[in-house]
């Protein structure tokens, strides 16, 4: 077991922030895992932050004190939001001008309103690169579909991430077993998906608009 | 009437990796007899998308914020192509390019299909821009696991974002002018002649 010494910076990449998004959820959920083991944490909206100077000292002071980097955000596009990309900006930026010398590990968690974890690939790979690019030490990308349920299996990932975080060991693949597989097949995900918005926008008197074309082409 | 092409200039700073890429992707267009559009990203003030998915569910296809990320989505869609330049974010995009295109996501549906077996959002207009993706690396020599990475971030968004045609580049801002320019006009002829 770890002596519980260490500190954990859990940086949120979405736009509804540390109460409301998937992100923040799924990010409590291994910090409070850490926090049980004895684990001091700190938590970073990156919209807000990257907004300001002054958020964005408090980012950089906040990595560089960090034992680990737990990186969580939505899907956009196959990549990250904007801001969430803006913060990898200033962070490497600093990291490049020369002054840091730690080398914090980072973890990713990365969510997506596909039914595929798959679809997250791109963006892990993203992360990756600047993790191996601005020192830090990469240790797991761990992705999540099905825009925002967490079966029972993703909750044992946790538990097995969050230990090995803590005992500084390897993370097993095991980690990866339990989060890869979709949540249902993809074809139900179309069906129940499709569903789920039809209702949305019935509610705001617009079933019957989901398809419209504002921004036609007038030589269409 | 020809063509038309939108350049969505995601340089940071004063713009110096991405411009002159941008004025050779334009001068090829227009010898190809397309018309160019550009849009220097970082002199437009867009929002950040806020994740509500108001712009598929309340107010359909257009973004609940007024703001100009409402009028770079339009003038997106109305192209016939989409030049992405970027400074080589990690493999991936710059921040200034990115709000663009978080922006444009009111110009497919909501609603979910399967293309090859994985979900994907269905189409909002009939027709879509075809996609030119150019990254530029500060240093020399490029790193080619991040050129393969931005091949696929470009070939996965014309997959979500239902473009006909796709190709990328990266190009280093140490090369001489002619190879950035080899390079660059045969990745665009490679997506306008398909």
């Amino acid at each position: 077991m770890s002596d519980g010494g260490g500190r954990v910076l859990l940086l949120v990449g979405s736009p509804k922030g540390l109460e409301k998004s998937n992100s923040a959820r799924f990010g409590r959920m291994v910090v409070d895992r850490l926090e049980r083991r004895g684990w001091a944490s700190e938590a970073v909206h990156l919209h807000a932050a990257v907004r300001t100077e002054a958020g964005r000292q408090a980012l950089l002071d906040a990595v560089d004190t960090a034992s680990v980097v737990l990186f969580a955000a939505p899907l956009y596009i196959d990549s990250l939001p904007a801001p969430a990309i803006r913060a990898l900006e200033t962070i490497a930026a600093h990291r490049r001008a020369g002054s840091v010398s730690r080398v914090p590990r980072f973890v990713t968690l990365i969510n997506c309103g596909f039914v595929e974890p798959s679809q997250n690939d791109t963006c892990q790979w993203i992360l990756r690169r600047f993790a191996e690019r601005t020192g830090f030490e990469w240790l797991a990308g761990v992705s999540l579909g099905g825009g925002g349920r967490v079966p029972k299996r993703v909750r044992e990932a946790f538990d097995i991430l969050a230990e090995s975080i803590d005992l500084e060991i390897l993370v097993p693949d095991e980690v990866e077993r339990l989060t890869r597989k979709p949540i249902m097949p993809s074809w139900l995900y179309v069906v129940v998906g499709n569903s789920m918005w039809r209702r949305w926008a019935a509610r705001s008197g617009v079933e019957e608009r989901l398809g419209d074309r504002p921004y036609e082409r007038l030589d269409s | 009437m020809g063509k038309k092409a939108l350049i969505l200039d995601g340089g940071l700073d004063d713009g110096a990796l991405t411009r002159g890429p941008g004025e050779i992707a334009a001068v090829a267009l227009r010898r190809a007899r397309w018309r160019v559009e550009a849009l220097v990203l970082r002199e437009i003030d867009v929002a950040p998308c806020l994740g509500c998915f108001g712009c598929w569910v309340k107010t359909p296809g257009v973004c609940v914020i007024d703001d100009a990320g409402r009028d770079v989505a339009g003038r997106m869609i109305q192209s016939d192509l989409l030049v992405y330049l970027t400074p080589l974010t990690f493999g991936g995009y710059s921040s200034e390019l990115k709000k663009a295109l978080d922006r444009s996501i009111p110009n497919i549906s909501p609603l979910f299909r399967l293309v090859r077996g994985e979900v994907h959002h269905v189409k909002r207009y009939a027709r879509n821009p075809r996609v030119v993706g150019i990254g530029v690396c500060a240093s020399a020599p490029s790193d080619p696991e991040e050129e393969e990475l931005f091949e696929t971030l470009v070939h996965r968004n014309a997959i979500n974002l239902h473009a006909p045609a796709d190709g990328a580049t990266v190009i280093c801002v140490t090369e001489d002018d002619e190879a950035k320019r080899e390079r660059i006009e045969r990745t665009i002829e490679g997506v306008i002649g398909a």
